[in-house]
């Protein structure tokens, strides 16, 4: 594996506020061209982990790399290659927004107008109010057209959708689609499961400044447990005990046997082999859903020990 | 539904909550300013009642300081001079002045349209609090802060031999003014769209109202009853002790605040009288280079103080002619300002120029503040998310705020030369003047390089570069007319120039200066290019 890659490489990396450890031995790997999904709950540390590698601060130990080199220490170089659109936009009050974009755009190497203008146009800004009369969301959209008007071959985006409507969220969709065609590379930190399901080709979920999982959306799903639910004619051979079952529940309805139950991916062939024998009337089988998949890894708890308790609790008291 | 009675204790509630809210928030604040405004008062009484000790030296000062109508203006008109808190009234006047009216203002400010403005106010609307309770809870806030300060001055000044009806009717006439301009600042922030613009206009009222007090003073009018400054003299605490004039500013005071209630609960929240219309759609030139763009964040500070400098340049270079005529017809007065031997002149301009120097001294502080704010709000991430480094910004930052230093002392010391010469009479001044100006210029780049440190190392300590603006402040204000000790007047930069042009510039010191303005400057861009951003 060749990290030149890697637009975006993290392995192991801790950043340690006085006694909190906000990252935690975070792995991160963005690939060229990309849209990578950077998932998490709030204050499971994207947003310093994005502070890390546009070298606004120094890791405490790990290795963090922006285009293969040390963020910290060549920041205004590599920053010549990126643009960022901060979590919490704070513009100048008294400037207009066109002002603000002048001024965003000065510490960009290089800002499109023609493209520049289409994005004022395609987000409904108007540049001539201050800043102190817009909206958030029309503060949000200064920032994202700054980003997205500059010729950058990455795009950090933390959170940038928050306070956009739906149709401004459609047109950020667009747009950010529009620059992956010119192979722009992009990470996307977001809560909002449909625009990261839409824009992007792999995730990395976080929880308490660790990786927990990440991956294609594809293979994430099938890593997961799908629900089945089976009517047979006959009872199904076996099936509580056959392995990867969970959840099982059973009943006799209307002279069939109906059965509901989750499996383990790679048992699924078994199993309905299973239900075959047993002679089918109905089958559904439905793959986890994005939701599912995040709020099962954003639900787990610290450590092994108290994760196993607080699942018991949580479905007993579901 | 609720009926009457849970809806009026609901009401209750709400301001009770309210009031918790805005003690937390001003907290620190209103114990720094009773801290500061207490030793003040207390420093200087202590001051006065070692100094003049004897009816004598009491009756002497007094003769020097009415000799002339130039005092009269700068100090004001102190009734019953010839006694031991009348000397207190007299030396405290300048600084009274203008830090009893900003105690007012500070406090009502920062717990109304601030908190407005940044929409911390919609989210305690949004609750049962009622629209007129959350400027209520600051003016009663504010109402206690100043009770408290009254009490101190009252008891420092009973404490240092004043009587006691003088001392409790002094302290209430400053209380009073202080709570004339809380009531001022409450309207006021009902009228601005902004905290910045509570400060200018309420400044602006405060200038006026010095300007108004110096002139029915120096000519002996009725104008002085048209400042809440002359209400507070007029009370003569140590003269004829007219309690009823309190009863002005108090009645002002109450009708602004009632004033203010009423808008605000009448109003619409976030509305102003002036709103800011459309702007231009595109920054000039100069904005996008990092130091333009430094210049455009800093230029309301240096308009600012130089504004203020030029102002106390101009009003002390016009006064000079009458002052120098009653230094010569009694040396008494020379002392009691401090400028005692050598060329009266010289003496006088020296004594402006430390003026002066304080108030380029709290431009550094203030402006370097401004880049602890632009991190705080969370613009410093955006603006070193490009190509610009930290390095880079922080240097066009400091290169921007030094030229601002320069224009301030080089405008400030022009007025006063030109003004003094047109007053004396002698364009001779000219070039002293401005050399004294610029010889001040490594005592104050301490304190600035003092705050550059504060700033990289750890932002939030950055109050300890006010604290000692404050001392430098209280040493220039007050050292010379009280004959501090030695070694407490070599606290302050300011001591260890020379005060020039009466006395001769210590070279040595100011390398000394220099040096260690620079030592601590290169501490803070270290210092600042190896800790996180945004960090508290």
């Amino acid at each position: 594996m060749t990290k030149t890659n890697f637009v975006i490489r993290t392995e192991g990396l801790t950043k340690v506020f006085g006694k909190v450890r906000a990252l935690d031995g975070l792995d991160l790997t963005v690939r060229q061209g990309e849209v990578h999904g950077f998932l998490g709950p709030n204050g499971s540390g994207k947003s310093t982990t994005i502070r890390v590698l546009l070298g606004l601060m120094k890791a405490t130990s790990g290795l963090a790399e922006l285009f293969g080199s040390d963020p910290w220490h060549d920041a205004p170089r590599l920053h010549r290659r990126l643009a960022y659109v901060a979590g919490d936009v704070a513009l100048w009050p008294a400037l207009t927004g066109g002002q603000c974009l002048d001024v965003l755009g000065a510490t960009h190497t290089m800002v499109n107008k023609r493209r520049r203008a289409g994005l004022i146009e395609r987000f409904d800004l108007d540049p001539t109010k201050r800043v102190r009369d817009y909206s958030k969301g029309n503060r949000q959209k200064v920032a994202l057209i700054a980003a997205l008007a500059a010729d950058a071959e990455l795009l950090v985006l933390d959170e940038p959708t928050s306070g956009l409507d739906p149709l401004m969220e459609q047109t950020f969709q667009l747009c950010v689609r529009d620059r992956c065609q010119d192979g722009v590379t992009v990470l996307l930190s977001s809560h909002i499961m449909g625009e990261v399901e839409a824009l992007a080709d792999r995730v990395s979920i976080i929880r308490r400044g660790r990786t927990v999982t990440s991956g294609s959306l594809a293979a994430l799903r099938s890593r997961t447990r799908s629900t089945v639910h089976a009517v047979t004619v006959r009872e199904p051979d076996g099936l509580p005990e056959a392995e990867g079952v969970a959840d099982h529940h059973q009943e006799w309805l209307h002279g069939q046997v109906d059965s509901r139950f989750t499996i383990d991916p790679d048992h699924l062939d078994a199993v309905i082999g299973r239900l075959h024998t047993a002679g089918i009337h109905t089958l559904t089988v439905t793959p986890p859903s994005l939701d599912a998949l995040f709020l099962r890894n954003y639900d787990q708890s610290p450590s092994p020990a108290n994760s196993g308790d607080n699942v018991t609790a949580a479905e007993a008291t579901s | 539904m609720n009926t009457g009675t849970p809806i009026t204790s609901d009401r209750r509630n709400g301001l009770g909550i309210m009031l918790r809210i805005v003690g937390r928030i001003q907290r620190r604040s209103a114990l720094l300013w009773v801290l500061v405004l207490g030793a003040s008062m207390i420093g200087t009484a202590a001051g006065v009642a070692s100094l003049y000790d004897s009816p004598d030296k009491i009756h002497s000062y007094a003769q020097a300081v009415t000799s002339g109508n130039a005092l009269l203006a700068i100090n004001g008109k102190v009734e019953g001079i010839d006694s031991l808190g009348g000397v207190i009234q007299d030396e405290f006047g300048f600084m009274a002045a203008f830090l009893l009216p900003l105690l007012g203002i500070a406090l009502v400010a920062r717990a109304t349209r601030r908190e407005e403005e940044s929409g911390r106010l919609e989210l305690l609307l949004g609750g049962r609090i009622a629209r007129h309770e959350p400027t209520l809870a600051a003016l009663l806030v504010a109402t206690a802060t100043i009770t408290v300060t009254v009490v101190l001055f009252a008891v420092g000044l009973a404490a240092s031999g004043v009587p006691v009806a003088g001392a409790v009717l002094y302290a209430l006439s400053l209380g009073a003014l202080a709570f004339v301009f809380a009531g001022l600042a409450a309207l006021l922030a009902q009228l601005t769209q902004h905290a910045r613009g509570v400060y200018l206009w309420s400044l602006l009222v405060l200038a006026a109202s010095y300007v108004l007090r110096g002139v029915g003073d120096a000519t002996q009018t009725w104008v002085s009853w048209l400042s809440p400054l002359g209400w507070a003299e007029k009370a003569a605490p140590f003269g004829d002790q007219r309690w009823w004039t309190l009863a002005i500013p108090v009645a002002i005071g109450l009708a602004l605040g009632v004033a203010a209630l009423g808008l605000a609960a009448r109003r619409d929240l976030g509305s102003a009288l002036v709103h800011s219309g459309a702007g231009p759609q595109h920054a000039a030139a100069p904005m996008r280079s990092p130091i333009g763009f430094a210049a455009w964040i800093h230029r309301p500070a240096i308009l600012g103080w130089l504004a203020g400098g030029v102002l106390l340049a101009g009003m002390m270079g016009a006064l000079s002619q009458q002052l120098l005529g009653a230094m010569a017809g009694n040396p008494a007065l020379a002392q009691a300002l401090g400028v005692a031997g050598g060329r009266p002149l010289d003496g006088f301009v020296a004594a402006t120029q430390l003026y002066l120097a304080v108030i380029a001294a709290g431009y550094l502080v203030q402006a370097i503040g401004t880049l602890r704010a632009e991190e705080a709000d969370g613009r410093l991430e955006t603006r070193l998310s490009g190509t610009l480094s930290r390095t880079g910004w922080l240097a066009s930052h400091t290169l921007v705020v030094l030229g601002g230093l320069i224009m301030i002392v080089l405008g400030s010391s022009l007025v006063l030369a030109l003004a003094t010469a047109v007053s004396v009479g002698n364009m001779a001044e000219l070039g002293p003047t401005l050399s004294s100006g610029l010889a001040y210029l490594p005592a104050e780049l301490v304190l600035a390089g003092l705050a550059l440190a504060l700033y990289g190392l750890r932002p939030r300590w950055f109050a300890i570069a006010w604290a000692g603006y404050a001392v430098v402040t209280f040493i220039a204000f007050l050292g010379p007319g009280l004959k501090f000790r030695q070694w407490v007047l070599d606290i302050s930069p300011t001591t260890h120039v020379g005060n020039p042009p009466l006395g001769a510039v210590q070279p040595s010191a100011l390398t000394l200066m220099a040096v260690t303005a620079l030592i601590l400057g290169a501490i803070g861009f270290a210092a600042f290019s190896r800790r996180g951003v945004p960090q508290g």
